[in-house]
């Protein structure tokens, strides 16, 4: 009986082919260019955001108390080195950095900008968050006096590979100092403020130009995924500022959440189409069929099997919408982000906004398994009324009626 | 067949109300949806140019590209003498910009020291608007200097505070001086209140040896759509190969990529949207015109022709869609002119997107009639568009077969 | 006056399931005719009425409606054709189920481009002959079969028409209805001069023609 109903369901659905084919095509247009957006919009997120975390803060970062509203080097960690032999041995941590920041003034001799000089091991930035990845021109060393620009800064002050720029500021002391650097490489971290100010040199040249002792820094960064390693952190070290990133960068929280909820209303608007459209073929198929069904009530088939076979029937043509969005839709995701969208031609402002010039988007399960869920509940939705027609039925009056 | 289909949209009721329905939803989506990225664009740059940026802005050429003090305008005066005499040129004013540093006791921070005629700055900017503390420059000769929020911050320093200034002069020479903070001003332009300080032309140009120089001379317009009849004129009258006059829209070119790759981002959003709704409009009308092959068979046989049957096909989706449009519409441009007048209040919105120049937490609405006729007829074609495969799909059966249909 | 040289058609010709539907036709039709194709199902009644009336096309052969071809013309002309000289009546009735009795009855009249007044006057004689004016404001779907086919007959003669060609119009009518609306179609025929070709295996009318052609197997017997 089972075999007969799943052979009759199939048949019905695909009986009148174009309106099926119409229906199918929409599901698959729809969920494609949907999951489509939401990859592209949460790749860009999502790069942002790890870029963000491996150029600046990482998952935690301790500073001294009050050098975040001061912004004065005298609030630096003065044992910095002992606390990042203590960090590396912590359960969960997986990689730490030191920086030494200074705000001061960039000049070369036509253009001068303000800007800022962080002082950091290549090294350990490189185990750190992959330094090396955010390089867009020359190499990345410190040799030859080499400093790193970030892109923003470099179209500032004209900079190239090569160019040669002052970098002057207020030492421990109070003293204006200046810095020669020639520019090694030229990077692009896709963080904002670094690459509008940073200039990266060699944290030890840093310390003896800004007067610090060598184990005194201004910012311990930290990765490390465990959640509860920051309260261990803050427990550890209540004398210092210990923040996670989005305390540090409460506003990314927020983008975030907004991402998410403008994907929900996208994706909510988009299902509800979809339901109609569905609604309106189900319902449609089903009351074309109405004298057949009241013929097979007649003839003493019972209700739950009609039932089932409209529900299976509506199942086989959501499920092949389903199956072709998935497939439609995983080659878009594939290619977006293996190769990305070329948007070279608006590189001046992608870079502005942080953005790199190739938008590459990214694959979640969960674009698939939500909207399976919402494709597989519309079409269950979308047979309630007719069902209900048919069980209200009197066979004998539905054989005669005219068409 | 206009009547007829009058008829058939009356009888037809559930496709005729799903039809009606998505377009209403659609075109309310479209308006608005554009009008808020419109909006929220057009603050933006306003919101920019208003703040320090310019209709036009003259250089000694290279200027921009390279710097240096050889590429500063070397003779202001005769420059302004030509502007003055251009139709639609309604105030300029010179300025003189340099980096150096700024210093407060042991504190010190970088900045944009810009000598200006405060008097014109005032017509010419918002700058005297932005003060928060303090006064304003005076065309006095003085040593005041007038300092953004940021610096004030960094330096902290409060008004009458003197801080000292160490840069370099336009003949390559160190110069240094102590000014008096007079007056603290707020754009909302984080970066620019962060790193920007003014001071009195007249005053700095004894310091920095720039008589007669500038960095640039900054031009206002009567009518900002005649920018570049004016802009013309002005190279004209110039008539220098060294020298280049540039509008706003070259000036704040990443500005407006930027403008242009967010409405790129929006768009495809409302692709997809209104891509769902044309299939489900489609879909409604292959089903009303599928069940009604036999009628259109019979219609054929007794002599209607295949372009009536495509006009009564488009009548019936141009009423709908008509109607659908025509309420839609008056709501949807009321929604945008009011927010137009009334910009929405998002909290937080300016201090989380600050890096990207939003300056205001208001997000005020375009109100466009050409904008809004576009968005309207876009509706209308993917409506009639909609009609192009059922009517193929009519079409493909013989006035027999079609007869005979179930 | 139509006349039918040689005509040939094949359903599904070159396949294995090809069927000879028409087989040498050869007949002419006098204006003012009111005849019928008899013969058993299949016997290819409703083909050659479909050739005549433009509705299909044949493989072989010509035919003439008053000295002109048909057979060779394009989709466009013969719908037009089907328009200005024809009119059809159907087993199941096929009125337009927007359209009120009188609309329904005047529809190819106004496609044709007469005005409101001339559609008017001969939608109420039609009415009264065929005994339906008080329907004319009713929707198809709440008369009956008779009343229907008798809708059907007033909007294929409304236009006056060189022929009708009318297949089955008494199929699904009861004996009372169709002995009713062959009585009208007659005075129709008489009184307008239409032609009146049936396709049909209805004994009634083949008691109400003056002429009967019999088929058989695609052929005139």
């Amino acid at each position: 009986m089972y075999r007969l109903l799943i052979k009759m369901a199939w048949k019905n659905s695909f009986s009148r082919l174009s309106r099926t084919l119409l229906l199918i095509t929409m599901i698959a247009v729809s969920m494609s260019m949907m999951i489509g957006i939401q990859g592209l919009y949460d790749g860009m997120a999502n790069n942002m955001l790890d870029k963000n975390k491996r150029s600046a803060s990482g998952d935690i970062s301790i500073f001294a108390k009050e050098y975040r509203v001061q912004k004065d080097i005298k609030y630096r960690i003065k044992n910095a080195e002992l606390i990042k032999k203590d960090l590396e041995g912590m359960a969960g941590v997986k990689a730490v950095v030191l920086r030494v920041k200074a705000d001061g003034l960039g000049a070369t001799a036509r253009k001068s900008s303000f800007a800022s000089l962080y002082g950091i091991d290549l090294d350990a930035e490189e185990k750190f968050g992959r330094f090396g990845e955010f390089l867009k021109e020359g190499a990345i060393s410190f040799d030859n006096r080499g400093a790193l620009i970030g892109l923003e800064l470099a179209k500032t002050l004209k900079l190239h590979v090569g160019s040669k720029l002052i970098f002057s500021t207020q030492d421990i002391n109070g003293d204006i100092n200046s810095l020669s650097l020639r520019v090694n490489a030229i990077v692009q971290t896709t963080n904002i403020p670094l690459d509008s100010d940073a200039i990266f040199v060699d944290r030890k040249k840093v310390q003896r130009f800004l007067g610090v002792k060598d184990g005194e820094v201004t910012q311990i960064a930290i990765m490390g995924e465990e959640e509860s390693l920051e309260n261990s952190l803050k427990d550890k070290y209540p004398e210092y500022d210990v923040k996670s990133f989005l305390e540090l960068q409460p506003m990314m929280q927020m983008m975030q959440d907004m991402m998410f909820i403008f994907n929900s209303i996208t994706f909510f608007i988009v299902m509800s189409v979809v339901f109609v459209g569905i609604l309106g073929v189900m319902y449609v198929s089903i009351l074309d069929r109405i004298r057949e069904f009241g013929i097979m009530l007649g003839i003493g088939m019972h209700y739950k099997y009609i039932r089932l076979q409209i529900f299976l029937e509506a199942i086989f043509v959501s499920l092949s919408g389903y199956i072709s969005g998935a497939v439609l839709g995983a080659i878009l995701l594939v290619y977006l982000r293996d190769y990305g969208i070329d948007l070279s031609a608006f590189s001046d402002a992608l870079e502005m906004w942080g953005y790199e010039s190739v938008i590459h988007g990214t694959i979640k399960l969960s674009y698939f398994t939500t909207t399976f869920t919402a494709i597989i509940t519309a079409s269950i939705l979308s047979i309630v009324i007719p069902l209900r027609k048919i069980q209200k039925i009197n066979p004998i009056d539905v054989i005669k009626a005219e068409k | 067949m206009f009547h007829f289909a009058l008829k058939n949209i009356l009888f037809y009721k559930g496709r005729s109300f799903t039809t009606f329905i998505l377009t209403f939803i659609s075109t309310m989506l479209f308006i608005v949806y554009v009008s808020m990225m419109d909006g929220s664009h057009d603050s933006m740059l306003k919101n920019s140019l208003k703040v320090y940026g310019s209709a036009i802005e003259i250089y000694h050429k290279n200027y921009r590209e390279l710097g240096g003090n050889e590429y500063l305008i070397k003779d202001v005066k005769t420059i302004e003498n030509k502007l003055a005499n251009i139709e639609g040129v309604q105030l300029f004013s010179s300025r003189y910009e340099t980096y150096g540093l700024l210093s407060f006791k042991e504190y010190s921070t970088a900045s944009m020291i810009v000598g200006i005629d405060p008097q014109k700055e005032a017509e010419l900017s918002e700058l005297k608007n932005a003060l928060t503390s303090g006064e304003y420059l005076k065309n006095d000769g003085q040593n005041c200097i007038y300092i953004g929020k940021g610096v004030a911050s960094k330096l902290k320093v409060k008004v009458s505070d003197e801080i000292s200034f160490i840069g370099g002069a336009s003949d390559n020479s160190f110069a240094a001086d102590i000014f008096r903070v007079c007056g603290v001003f707020k754009t909302g332009l984080f970066e620019f209140d962060a790193s920007a300080a003014f001071v009195s032309k007249e005053y700095f140009d004894t310091l920095m040896l720039s008589q007669n120089k500038a960095s640039y001379i900054t031009v206002k317009v009567d009518d900002l759509n005649e920018v570049d009849r004016i802009n013309g004129e002005i190279i004209q009258a110039l008539n220098d190969e060294n020298l280049e006059s540039l509008t706003w829209r070259t000036l704040m070119k990443t500005m407006v990529e930027a403008m242009e790759v967010d409405s790129i981002f929006g768009y495809v959003s409302l692709a997809l949207f209104l891509t769902v709704i044309f299939f489900v409009i489609m879909i409604y009308g292959f089903i009303n015109v599928s069940s009604r092959i036999k009628e259109f068979g019979i219609l054929r046989c007794i002599g209607l022709s295949k372009m009536r049957i495509f006009s009564l096909l488009f009548y019936e989706i141009f009423i709908l869609s008509s109607l659908a449009i025509v309420m839609a519409t008056p709501i949807a441009g009321y929604i945008c002119h009011y927010y137009s007048m009334n910009p929405i209040i998002i909290e937080g919105i300016a201090e989380m997107y600050k890096d990207y120049g939003i300056v205001s937490d208001e997000l005020p609405f375009s109100f466009n009639l050409f904008t809004i006729s576009w968005n309207v007829l876009v509706v209308l074609v993917l409506n009639i568009l909609s009609i192009v495969y059922p009517f193929m799909y009519v079409y493909s059966f013989g006035p027999i077969e079609a007869s005979k249909h179930v | 006056m139509i006349k039918l040289q040689n005509v040939n058609k094949y359903f599904y010709k070159g396949e294995p399931r090809e069927v000879h539907a028409l087989r040498d036709i050869n007949l002419t039709i006098e204006d003012g005719e009111f005849s019928l194709f008899s013969g058993p199902s299949g016997c290819g009644k409703t083909t050659l009425l479909n050739a005549i009336g433009a509705l299909d096309s044949v493989d072989s052969g010509h035919i003439f409606l008053d000295e002109r071809e048909i057979t060779t013309l394009g989709e466009d002309a013969r719908t037009s054709l089907r328009l200005n000289e024809m009119g059809f009546i159907f087993q199941a009735y096929n009125l337009v189920p927007v359209l009120s009795v009188e609309e329904n009855i005047g529809f190819i009249m106004k496609l044709q481009g007469f005005s409101d007044a001339q559609i008017k006057k001969r939608v109420l004689e039609l009415a009264s002959i065929l005994e339906i004016d008080k329907l004319l404001g009713s929707l198809p779907n709440s008369l009956s079969g008779g009343q229907q086919q008798r809708v059907a007959v007033a909007r294929a003669v409304a236009a006056k028409p060189k022929i009708i060609l009318a297949d089955e119009p008494t199929a699904n009518l009861d004996s009372a209805n169709s002995k009713k609306l062959m009585d009208m179609m007659r005075e129709l025929n008489e009184k307008e001069g239409i032609s009146i070709l049936f396709a049909s295996h209805d004994e009634l009318i083949r008691d109400s023609v003056r002429r009967v052609i019999k088929m058989n197997d695609g052929a005139l017997i």
